[in-house]
């Protein structure tokens, strides 16, 4: 019978209390980035116009079809060679991810404006409104209302995704775990506690996705 | 400076990159074998009457949708052999990680689509003398499969890219075998270029079929993809 110990864990509760803040601040950073170039590329996808349309497609499929852990990588390890600087774990992580939600965010994007009925563009047109006043004023609220659940889930699928970092030794919550576990060797008692920090972490969020999106089926 | 790209070291060790790519499919595909299943079982216990059942299903799923893949990959390699005293080689605990892990995903999927069946259709084969057992086998999971088929190779894809995290437990993969390229050759920027590519190529198709369908059962409005 093994013999649980979760003292050593507890009185470490400051390794951990940094990789928490590194796991959020990774990726509180890389959805805010990532919404937001989200838009961007979004309204490229939605563009008629190739030269718009053509680059930004190509982007989200690559983005989309390729794991997130081979980005992180190629930014950590490719990265420097072909711009002859150093990126650090960090910044790696950030640019893997990052790129990664704009993809996925884009698509959100597209799909809540086309969601919208074509009236609305012309109604705004008729107004007199440019091409981003209609967006701006009449298109988007309407569409980020519809679009809020998704969002929500993409930031769960974020958090998921920060312990990716560990593998390139970026100090999140996973990546200290592993580092107190190989000191003390006690996995078990450290990842259990860990598992369970993520669930109450991700878990509301999970819920809130649920509620939103029976709320939208209404 | 501009750098000087070879290739060179990435074709001669094409051997390593494809059990590279065979061990990559390997793990997803049996991953798959057991993880479907067992979504199937897990979908029927979280829509059976019992309160009890129902809620011992949901609190499944939402473990494994709510902590990260990684996290239960490692707790299953590093935790599991101490905790029962047996001996998990690196190719077992992914199989496991990954069947538990996408069961909960397949299982919201065919609780989805089991759900999406009109009501009339379990009665109607009630009426006609059916049990439980051969209306689900016979009448509507028939229809809720047709349904669920761009849900699920989505899922297929999700899987596929999450298997990369089985070179953290140094099981060779795609990505470990690329790792261990770039290290003995110092080339990173072509090794990790071409394995990219390799990924791409076998999951671009699969999502563009994905989308295909999914376009075909939305215009017959049968699709439950959310």
């Amino acid at each position: 019978m093994y013999n649980w110990d979760f003292g050593i864990v507890f009185s470490n509760w400051n390794v951990l209390g940094i990789g928490l803040l590194n796991t959020i601040k990774l990726a509180a950073l890389c959805l805010v980035t990532g919404l937001s170039l989200g838009l961007l590329v979004g309204i490229a996808r939605y563009s008629k116009r190739k030269i718009f349309n053509w680059p930004a497609s190509i982007f989200v499929e690559v983005f989309r079809n390729t794991p997130v852990l081979v980005q992180i990588m190629w930014f950590f390890f490719a990265l420097p060679i072909l711009l002859q600087t150093q990126i650090n774990a960090f910044s790696a992580a950030f640019l893997g991810l990052t790129m990664n939600t704009i993809a996925f965010s884009s698509e959100i994007f597209r799909g809540g404006i086309q969601s919208i009925a074509p009236g609305q563009w012309e109604a705004g047109k008729a107004l007199g409104m440019t091409y981003v006043q209609q967006m701006q004023r009449v298109i988007l609220p309407q569409a980020i209302s519809r679009m809020i659940p998704a969002f929500t889930n993409r930031g769960v699928e974020l958090v998921k995704m920060t312990t990716l970092a560990s593998v390139i030794a970026f100090g999140e919550l996973l990546h200290q775990a592993k580092t107190i576990s190989t000191i003390y060797f006690n996995p078990i008692e450290t990842y259990t506690v860990v598992a369970l920090i993520f669930f109450v972490l991700i878990y509301p969020g999970t819920l809130l996705v649920r509620k939103l999106e029976k709320r939208a089926d209404q | 400076m501009s750098y000087e790209w070879d290739f060179a070291v990435v074709f001669q060790n094409y051997d390593l990159l494809l059990l590279g790519l065979i061990n990559t499919l390997n793990v997803t595909g049996v991953s798959l074998l057991f993880g479907i299943p067992l979504g199937l079982f897990v979908a029927l216990l979280r829509l059976a009457d019992s309160k009890w059942v129902s809620r011992s299903a949901g609190i499944f799923i939402e473990f494994f949708r709510s902590t990260p893949p990684l996290v239960q990959l490692f707790w299953i390699f590093f935790v599991l052999p101490i905790l029962f005293d047996i001996a998990i080689d690196p190719y077992s605990a992914s199989i496991i990680a990954f069947s538990i892990q996408s069961s909960a995903f397949f299982a919201e999927v065919f609780r989805a689509g089991l759900i999406s069946i009109d009501r009339g259709q379990w009665e109607a084969g009630y009426a006609i003398g059916m049990t439980r057992k051969q209306v689900l086998r016979r009448v509507t999971l028939p229809q809720a499969v047709k349904r669920m088929i761009p849900a699920f190779l989505e899922r297929i894809i999700e899987l596929m890219k999450t298997t990369t995290l089985v070179s953290a437990i140094s099981y060779s993969d795609l990505l470990f075998q690329a790792n261990d390229i770039a290290q003995q050759t110092y080339r990173p920027l072509e090794v990790f270029s071409v394995v990219a590519a390799m990924y791409f190529f076998v999951l671009w198709p699969t999502s563009v079929a994905a989308r295909g369908l999914e376009r075909r059962l939305a215009v017959s409005g049968e699709s439950t993809a959310a």
